[in-house]
């Protein structure tokens, strides 16, 4: 099913991405090849060191919003921006930045400099002592913005993915040590007996006294209390002691399975992150999504633990766990 | 009520850590255990462990990365939007219920636009951030743990998972709307 769920995730955005593409060759939200028009207000002029004129960009937001046919600007557009005169074809640049239109900050992204749109101008008309400029110009044609963002965002998260996994090897460290402590000292044994009835309801496969309970029991403690540094090293603890007990090695087994489905459900007394940016937000009762959240994962848990122990009696899933006869 | 029960956890969670690593290593001394030397040999597996996880994360992050970067979310809002309508689910939070089991840090950006733009307290705001709370980053947590002992044939864990996801999104849906009248 993974398999499914990835070439899906896959296929869906290659597929989205050609598609929304192609549609924007043909509709041409980005009006490349037509011509624009808009006032230059220069506030450096050419010197010995510099040959370009630096200015503001004003264009009227009426005119703006029917080139574009967009209805989300509604100011004049004061864009700072770089008029080159010296070259044969004159050159403008537009500098961008978080106060440039949204369709503009959309095609800096897949322009050739990235957050800088260059254009091709096609008049130009000086005011008297060079105040302002009339001029007409072309940008550059932005094309296959979503295709390029998907390989983008394809190696983007290549290394994000070895980012996250380097930045675990530490707090792995520390808790595996901790563990090793524990274990050797029986600690784990009297934590696993304690939780004992109920650990066993939820997973029947394994044996009571054995360090994969205590270990689960301790990743779901501390993802209760939103301590993540801790319960994913403890989580992984858990995994690997639950796979000393598989008798096929590569396949999920089913107490793995419900131990996820409790993990995923993400069961938390406090959630920190989203009261943090209710806070942020100007909130003046950020703590009552605490019952909600409680009540909502509850359920998702619940759901989870049941589906588990139901899917896990298909029998697709139960010849999948049969271990061949030698 | 809800205050009390806050700070309680809150404390609890602060202590708990620094608690834990005293109390093991003091028990551990008193039961003879070389607690230095467990402590190292315990530890080098931290790094095998986190190293083995690499291939399965890139896997999935780059194909989630994929979906995000597509655009391929504002179609599937317009596919299904008409299904969650029937449930009471504003549309403007199906993003959310979409993206969480898939990114952490991408609902996390929604849920913080949505408060930007509707306000925290509004009827959307607080059930983006109820959503955010009632599930984990399910394929991220499935493909961590897994890849942590190298299953490969997940068996019934994504049906599960997507079970749960589903059932926690219904059930904030209905919490809200039964907590805000």
């Amino acid at each position: 099913m993974l398999n499914y769920i990835w070439l899906a995730l896959i296929a869906i955005g290659v597929l989205t991405a050609v598609g929304i593409d192609v549609r924007n060759e043909i509709v041409n939200p980005y009006r490349n090849g037509e011509i624009l028009e808009g006032e230059f207000v220069p506030v450096k002029q050419p010197g010995a060191l510099r040959s370009e004129w630096e200015g503001t960009l004003v264009i009227e937001g009426n005119a703006f919003r029917s080139f574009y046919h967009t209805a989300a600007l509604v100011d004049t557009v004061k864009q700072m921006s770089v008029l080159d005169t010296t070259r044969n074809t004159a050159q403008l640049t537009l500098v961008l930045d978080g106060s440039s239109p949204q369709v503009w900050q959309e095609m800096g992204k897949s322009a050739t400099t990235v957050n800088k749109l260059e254009a091709t101008l096609r008049g130009i008309q000086w005011a008297d002592g060079h105040t302002s400029a009339h001029l007409k110009f072309v940008l550059e044609p932005i094309r296959f913005v979503r295709l390029r963002a998907v390989t983008q965002a394809a190696f983007e998260y290549a290394g994000v993915a070895v980012t996250i996994a380097i930045g675990l090897i530490g707090v792995m460290a520390f808790w595996l040590g901790i563990m090793s402590v524990a274990e050797e000292a029986g600690i784990l044994k009297i934590i696993a007996r304690l939780l004992a009835p109920v650990m066993r309801r939820l997973f029947p496969d394994v044996p009571s006294d054995h360090p994969a309970i205590s270990a689960m029991i301790m990743n779901i403690a501390a993802n209760m209390l939103g301590l993540s540094n801790a319960a994913t090293p403890l989580g992984l603890k858990a995994m690997e002691e639950l796979d000393k007990l598989n008798p096929k090695a590569g396949t999920a087994t089913n107490a793995m399975v419900t131990f996820l489905a409790i993990n995923t459900g993400g069961l938390i007394l406090i959630p920190a992150t989203a009261l943090a940016v209710r806070s942020a937000a100007g909130s003046t009762n950020p703590g009552i999504i605490i019952g909600t959240s409680i009540v909502g994962a509850g359920c998702a848990t619940l759901a989870g633990i049941a589906a588990s122990k139901i899917l896990e009696r298909l029998p697709r899933y139960r010849r999948a766990m049969e271990v061949p006869h030698e | 009520m809800s205050d009390l029960f806050r700070s309680l956890i809150t404390a609890l969670a602060v202590i708990l850590i620094p608690l834990v690593i005293v109390l093991f290593l003091a028990w551990g001394a008193a039961k003879k255990v070389k607690v230095y030397e467990c402590f190292v040999e315990g530890a080098k597996e931290g790094f095998t462990t986190a190293v083995r996880i690499i291939p399965y994360l890139v896997a999935m992050l780059v194909a989630i990365g994929i979906f995000r970067a597509s655009g391929a979310m504002d179609v599937l809002v317009g596919v299904l939007s008409p299904v969650t309508n029937l449930v009471g689910m504003p549309p403007e939070t199906l993003p959310m219920a979409i993206m969480r089991p898939l990114s952490g840090s991408a609902s996390l950006g929604i849920m913080t636009e949505l408060m930007k733009v509707h306000g925290p307290d509004s009827l959307i705001g607080i059930l983006a951030s109820t959503m955010y709370g009632s599930s984990e980053t399910t394929f991220y947590v499935l493909a961590v743990y897994f890849g942590a002992v190298g299953v490969k044939n997940s068996r019934h864990a994504v049906p599960t998972g997507l079970i749960a996801d589903v059932v926690g999104m219904l059930a904030a849906v209905w919490i809200v709307r039964v907590v805000l009248g």
